[in-house]
């Protein structure tokens, strides 16, 4: 294994559903000569993409876990996380996006910059990875890379500068124009192995040169060694326009947009050399961890094998050698048979086999140095967890985690199929943190909550297929919240004296509703009416009340209470009476404090072609969506709303069958809002209803 | 907003000006519920929308509550570029929004985000500038009042338009009440789109207000009008111009001085873009 951080580039590809790039990720291996035949992702073969290890993923043709594989090209060592491309499963995407370094973005040439890939833009702006993009399928009748381009440039913000121009498009397309080299290049043999370079066909000579000015331009702003040759009109060599390019890239402030067909095995081999040139190493990357002992202010991490370990678990996988995790260090070296600590547990634990990961083949190596991605065998722990070397307390940032939005119930059909679902659940909660588990108390129901109804069902199929677990989900549930919309007080006596030793209490205050956080107590008790040693009981008592809201026994947020009066006993009162008195002073308020339902509001973005605009606000509209806008591209409609989670269910069938299988949605939390009053009546009665049921 | 407010306002005058949203009693129709019950929340909402509008310097052009424009009416916002037509506009469009008007806000420039950026960028503002709080529970009840629409300017015409506002329509998704135009390029050939555009609008019973880029290169018209607006000025009721002078910039009536009120003195904060006093 060589050890050069110069030469090393952890990359992700990402892109929208469907835009190929489990198909460029299969390229690119075999162009590496890590795979020795290509199969294409809903293979006729049967043996599908090396990169979806995940049978389930085969058969549905798209990415679900990220896996992480290596390749080399001209003596650089690539890290390839292959990213999902749907919104359902945007926690894999995030997570493989904080380890890497850089990303190849793919568009489709026909789709364009679809609603998925600005999804993915932003998060690569949240974690700063700069990209390089990479317009696929030129080959597709109604490819058109300029729109693309436009599309990047307006509809993402971003910089881009053609690197090539395409030889044709569509079913003539046969190569690229490279602009930097001012060359022909075209692909030849069955795999498109061999590139063959020659001048510029005549016919393309003006366009070249004039694309060729573009980029200059636009990447003289990144050198000032560029600017000078252009201005004193000397000679620019490649070398120059690669590396002011990579300035403007690494700053994140230039994307350089590279052209082919993955497909046809066309443009691979160039986009490659793009890699590498262009995206950082991590060495040009800053990292930062959280100092554990310093009240978790940041620490900038150093790319040096030399100092402590710091590495982060980013990603789980059962295998058959029990759990895989992969991890990338930031700092140290990771060795066999280090003691190293797991920062959540306070745990040490030693390190057994380090292997690098090829899709679903491995490879044994002695060490895991700053700045690359392994895996590690036999260790035991969650996805994010940080490893350091003992005596350093450093975290890498928490990952921004969103709450579930929706949940459902699932009931095992056998006792087999309880053992196995629990081992299933007991990994996929590890796996990914958006997925939860708890049991209901009241049924005994295992309930399993998510991000979407889509994230779900793939959970419910894995326990299928990877755990034979027979399960019969229930009906999805929406996440509700009660809240409070104003004032009220209480003074709330708590009194027993029925035998044994008495209980008295007396809690006095009000509770108001808040914006930003879910809940907060506030003492204001002066004169010791209430002894300071009680206030706890009183918060723990408040705070017991939180979890089943008094309407509908939903969670209750964004709630204030303020004590500032009591009273207490000499003998009576105690710890129980008080957080008794709590609980019946915050039942004393609650209906006066105006309750309400609140619900989850998904921001759904769909793309339909303009004719069944019409009718895709219809449908939005039942569904109570409040219709933000709608954006007229041509020959397709972007139509922008907010809906209740509640009326999604299902919505993509319908979707489909409106527009002919020609739109598409994406879908992501937004925001909590109020229930309407009707759908709020009826919720009650629905609750009523089960309550009846159940007794 | 202050607290004696609620007792300068007294609660029946409130919202008479609005035939469509008023109750038999001169009360709002949200009022007219079983006796004896006050909803204070709406009452509360109703009380600050009427707050933001009075202290809305654009009051001074409307004539007070009713639409400065009547049905079938064009009004247009002239300028160069960069010098708040777009501002002025959103402007306009959140007062109507306070009053309970559907604004059908048409961009030929800016995607739907930016728009509405703009718009909750503005509202922040004004807000800011009035001490309004409880502003998000203002903003998303203002919120399914309006309805961007995007076209791209070579994608866009009056009979798309035409259809797209019929979808809306049919389906009961969004009747607009005022349409506003930002973007649209005034070009020669602009003048029979437009007349088209007024009979459709007439048609529906709305209004627009329209936006129109100057250029520092070219000479007014004979009258004083800018090219722009000089071949299409028949079609127009009233037009106002952005003009920047020294550090702030004034709005001067070009067309329409009857129908806008007697002392239009109004400038434009150029760090905030909002209308304020003179």
């Amino acid at each position: 294994m060589k050890k050069e951080t110069e030469k090393v580039r952890n990359i992700g590809i990402s892109a929208h559903i469907d835009s190929g790039k489990t198909t460029l990720t299969e390229r690119i291996l075999y162009f590496t000569k890590r795979i020795h035949a290509i199969h294409d992702v809903k293979g006729k073969d049967g043996v599908g993409a090396t990169m979806d290890s995940m049978e389930l993923e085969k058969e549905r043709g798209i990415t679900i876990a990220s896996a992480a594989t290596y390749c080399e090209w001209r003596g650089y060592e690539i890290n390839i996380i292959d990213t999902p491309g749907h919104v359902d499963f945007t926690i894999e995407v995030e997570r493989s996006l904080r380890v890497l370094d850089g990303a190849v973005l793919v568009l489709c040439a026909v789709g364009g910059v679809q609603s998925q890939s600005i999804t993915v833009d932003q998060q690569m702006k949240r974690y700063k990875v700069p990209c390089v993009a990479f317009v696929n399928k030129c080959d597709r009748s109604g490819a058109n890379p300029a729109r693309v381009m436009d599309q990047l440039k307006n509809k993402l913000g971003h910089n881009a500068v053609a690197m090539q121009i395409p030889i044709g498009l569509e079913a003539d397309f046969s190569g690229i124009v490279d602009l930097v080299a001012m060359k022909a290049v075209y692909f030849e043999g069955e795999n498109g192995q061999n590139v063959r370079v020659e001048e510029i066909p005549p016919a393309l000579a003006d366009e070249a040169l004039a694309k060729r000015e573009i980029l200059l331009d636009a990447a003289s702003m990144f050198s000032d060694s560029l600017t000078e040759a252009l201005l004193e009109e000397q000679e620019i060599t490649d070398a120059m326009i690669i590396e002011a390019v990579r300035n403007g890239v690494l700053a994140r402030k230039l994307t350089p947009v590279f052209m082919g067909s993955a497909y046809k095995n066309k443009g691979v081999q160039p986009l490659l050399d793009g890699v590498t040139d262009l995206l950082p190493c991590p060495a040009d990357i800053e990292n930062h961890a959280l100092n554990m002992e310093k009240e978790e202010t940041p620490v900038l991490l150093f790319n040096d094998r030399q100092k402590p370990l710091v590495a982060l678990a980013f990603k789980l996988e059962d295998g058959p050698y029990g759990q895989l995790t992969y991890i990338r260090v930031y700092q140290g070296t990771l060795a066999r048979a280090d003691a190293i600590i797991n920062v959540r547990t306070g745990k040490k634990v030693k390190v057994g086999r380090l292997v690098r990961m090829h899709a679903d083949q491995m490879e044994d190596i002695d060490t895991i140095p700053a700045g690359y991605i392994g895996a590690l065998f036999g260790i035991d722990c969650a996805s994010g967890d940080t490893f350091v070397s003992p005596g350093i307390s450093l975290t890498m940032t928490s990952m921004y985690v969103p709450e579930p939005v929706i949940s459902l119930a699932v009931v095992p059909k056998n006792n087999k199929a309880e053992i196995n679902m629990s081992k299933a659940l007991a990994r996929f909660t590890k796996e990914d943190p958006t997925f939860r588990v708890h049991t209901n108390h009241e049924t005994g129901d295992t309930i399993i909550s998510g991000m979407g109804e889509l994230h779900l069902e793939v959970y419910i199929e894995r326990m299928h297929r990877e755990y034979n677990a027979q399960v019969t989900p229930g009906m999805p549930r929406v996440a509700y919240r009660e809240t409070i919309t104003r004032k009220a007080a209480f003074d709330y006596i708590h009194k027993k004296q029925t035998g044994g030793a008495g209980q008295y209490g007396r809690v006095g205050g009000y509770m108001e509703p808040i914006n930003d956080t879910d809940f907060i107590f506030e003492n204001k008790v002066v004169g010791g009416s209430i002894p300071t040693q009680f206030i706890s009981a009183c918060e723990k008592g408040f705070k017991q009340c939180l979890a089943k809201g008094p309407k509908m026994e939903f969670p209750v947020t964004g709630i204030k209470i303020v004590i500032d009066d009591g009273a207490s006993h000499a003998v009576d009162s105690s710890e129980m009476a008080f957080q008794a008195a709590a609980r019946g002073a915050f039942l004393q308020a609650y209906p006066k404090a105006g309750p309400v339902i609140h619900e989850p509001i998904m921001k759904v973005v769909v793309e339909t072609p303009s004719e069944f605009q019409g009718s895709v606000m219809g449908s939005l509209n039942q569904r109570r969506a409040m219709i933000v806008g709608a954006q007229d591209e041509g020959v397709i409609c972007v139509i922008e709303s907010q809906v209740p989670l509640a009326e999604m269910f299902g919505y993509s069938t319908i979707l489909r069958s409106l527009t002919q299988g020609q739109a598409q949605f994406t879908m992501e939390f937004a925001t909590y809002r109020q229930v309407p009053r009707s759908i709020a009546e009826e919720l009650v009665k629905k609750a009523a209803e089960e309550k009846k049921n159940v007794a | 907003m202050s607290p004696e407010n609620p007792h300068r306002q007294p609660l029946p005058a409130l919202e008479s000006r609005n035939a469509i949203r008023t109750g038999p009693f001169g009360r709002p129709a949200a009022f007219n519920k079983p006796a004896g019950v006050i909803h204070i929340k709406e009452r509360y909402f109703t009380m600050l929308k009427k707050d933001l509008i009075l202290r809305n310097p654009l009051r001074l052009m409307d004539q007070e509550n009713d639409d400065l424009l009547s049905p079938g009416q064009f009004g247009a916002i002239l300028a160069r570029a960069g010098v708040g037509k777009t501002a002025f506009l959103v402007q306009l469009s959140l007062n109507a929004l306070l009053r309970g008007k559907n604004v059908l806000h048409i961009s030929l420039d800016d995607p739907v985000n930016k728009v509405s950026l703009w718009y909750k960028e503005v509202f922040n503002l004004i807000a800011d500038q009035y001490n309004v709080d409880q502003i998000n529970p203002l903003w998303e009840s203002l919120l399914p009042h309006r309805f961007i629409m995007t076209f791209r300017v070579e994608g866009f015409s009056v009979p798309k338009l035409q259809e797209r506002l019929a979808d809306l329509m049919e389906q009961n998704i969004f009747l607009p009440q005022m349409i506003i135009v930002d973007g649209l390029p005034f070009d020669e050939s602009m003048h029979p789109s437009l007349s088209e555009f007024k009979n459709l609008v007439d048609r529906l019973q709305m209004h627009a207000w329209f936006t129109i880029r100057t250029h520092r290169h070219e000479e007014p018209d004979p009258v004083g009008l800018p090219r722009q607006l000089a071949r299409v000025s028949d079609l127009f009721e009233i037009a106002v111009q952005l003009v920047p002078q020294q550090k702030e910039i004034h709005v001067k009536a070009l067309k329409g001085e009857k129908l806008l009120a007697q002392s239009i003195d109004l400038r434009l904060d150029p760090s905030t873009m909002l209308i304020k006093n003179s």
